[in-house]
């Protein structure tokens, strides 16, 4: 039975995490649900990036909009207390105001020979919002040549630029179930050789299972089994999942969830009002 | 030309992660065990530091060389 909705117990289960990743374990929801999270994740969080850059003096070997490109690629250390995004900030003005940008300048010469220029040598107005990582090389000059610019850096959301987007990875998939009638299986072992994430093993004369959260419900090994019908089955829970999400480092993974969760909660209140005003329209 | 900042399929920072790549592949280390010590995982973001190649390096040549030259002229 698929059941719709969220039922009133979610269970959550975190699985790994470290500074930049989170792997969960959530019972009780359904698809919609998680496909809305994910979805939530990597378009309506907002977090920080370059927008806008001036370029004072370029004598490079790479092209003004090259550089503009890879500045907007750095991953920002993002303040979202701070600051508002740029189309709900009180000044409503194109350019910007302290609430609503964060200036970094670069003046970099190659004064003694051929050197490497860092999103370290970046400078920012705001020391909490900095370059994830000090060493992402910017480019490189040959002596004498130089580079300073001044870049714009703005809140925005995923879905219009990919450069805003909080995370480089948030997929979920089922929570693997697996089968094995040990009646008919002989233990011959062609779906622990097939496997390709080693899920199966042979130990003495079974088939035990390893580590099913790698499990990627291939049927590799339901294929491979010579018994007819296979002595193995493997299917996906209907109501659990994995679900993992790789920050960029803008923002801790546990805070990107709960930015989601709130950014659909708002959303959803306003479908809802939405619906409502229609309703009280046609009555 | 010079090290993308990020993975172009899924966008994982891989740019911080080139020269130490570069410099221990160099070394002599199994490219493989390299990034795995680095925590790359997928093979997207693998094949960034794999399969480039640095050729501002080799741009930047032309200027290195034009410099000598012009302090050679200023010497004789
Ligand atoms: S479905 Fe694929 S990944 Fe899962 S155990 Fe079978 S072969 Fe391995
Ligand atoms: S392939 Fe089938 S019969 Fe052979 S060990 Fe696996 S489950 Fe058992
Ligand atoms: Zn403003
Ligand atoms: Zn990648």
């Amino acid at each position: 039975m698929v059941r719709y909705g969220v039922s009133k117990q979610v269970e959550i289960k975190v699985l790994e995490r470290d500074d930049r990743n989170i792997r969960l374990l959530i019972r009780d929801v359904d698809i919609p649900f998680m496909n809305a999270l994910r979805r939530t994740v990597t378009s309506e969080v907002p977090s920080m990036a370059v927008d806008d850059i001036v370029v004072l003096e370029n004598s490079s070997v790479l092209q003004d909009e090259i550089i503009a490109h890879r500045l907007g690629l750095v991953p920002l250390k993002t303040d979202l207390k701070s600051y508002n995004l740029p189309e709900e900030c009180s000044c409503k003005s194109e350019f910007g105001c302290n609430l609503c940008r964060v200036t970094l300048t670069l003046d970099a010469e190659a004064k003694e020979g051929t050197r490497t220029v860092y999103s370290g040598d970046l400078v920012s107005e705001n020391p909490e919002i900095v370059p994830v990582s000090d060493k992402i090389p910017l480019i490189k000059l040959a002596k004498e040549q130089k580079l300073r610019l001044e870049a714009y850096v703005r809140l925005g959301k995923g879905k219009n630029h990919a450069k805003w987007q909080p995370v480089s990875m948030c997929a979920y998939k089922y929570f693997p179930r697996m089968t094995i009638a040990s009646k008919r299986c002989d233990a011959c072992g062609k779906c622990a050789e097939i496997c390709p994430k080693r899920v199966l093993a042979k130990s003495e004369n079974k088939i035990v299972v390893r580590d099913l959260m790698a499990c990627t419900l291939c049927q590799d090994c339901v294929n491979a089994c010579p018994q007819n019908p296979p002595a193995i089955e493997v299917g996906g829970e209907e109501n659990a999942f994995i679900f993992s999400l790789d920050s960029t480092g803008a923002l801790p993974p546990e805070k990107i969830l709960t930015e989601a969760v709130k950014i659909l909660d708002e959303q959803l209140k306003e479908l809802e009002s939405q619906i409502k005003v229609k309703k009280s329209e046609e009555s | 030309m010079i090290i993308p900042v990020r993975c172009f399929t899924c966008g994982k920072l891989i740019g911080d992660q080139w020269e130490e790549f570069a410099r221990r592949v160099k070394a002599g280390e199994n490219a493989g065990e390299v990034l795995d010590g680095l925590g790359i995982k997928r093979y997207c973001c693998r094949r960034m530091l794999l399969s480039h190649v640095e050729l501002i390096d080799e741009v930047l040549r032309f200027y290195e060389e034009a410099e000598k030259r012009k302090e050679a002229r200023h010497y004789y």
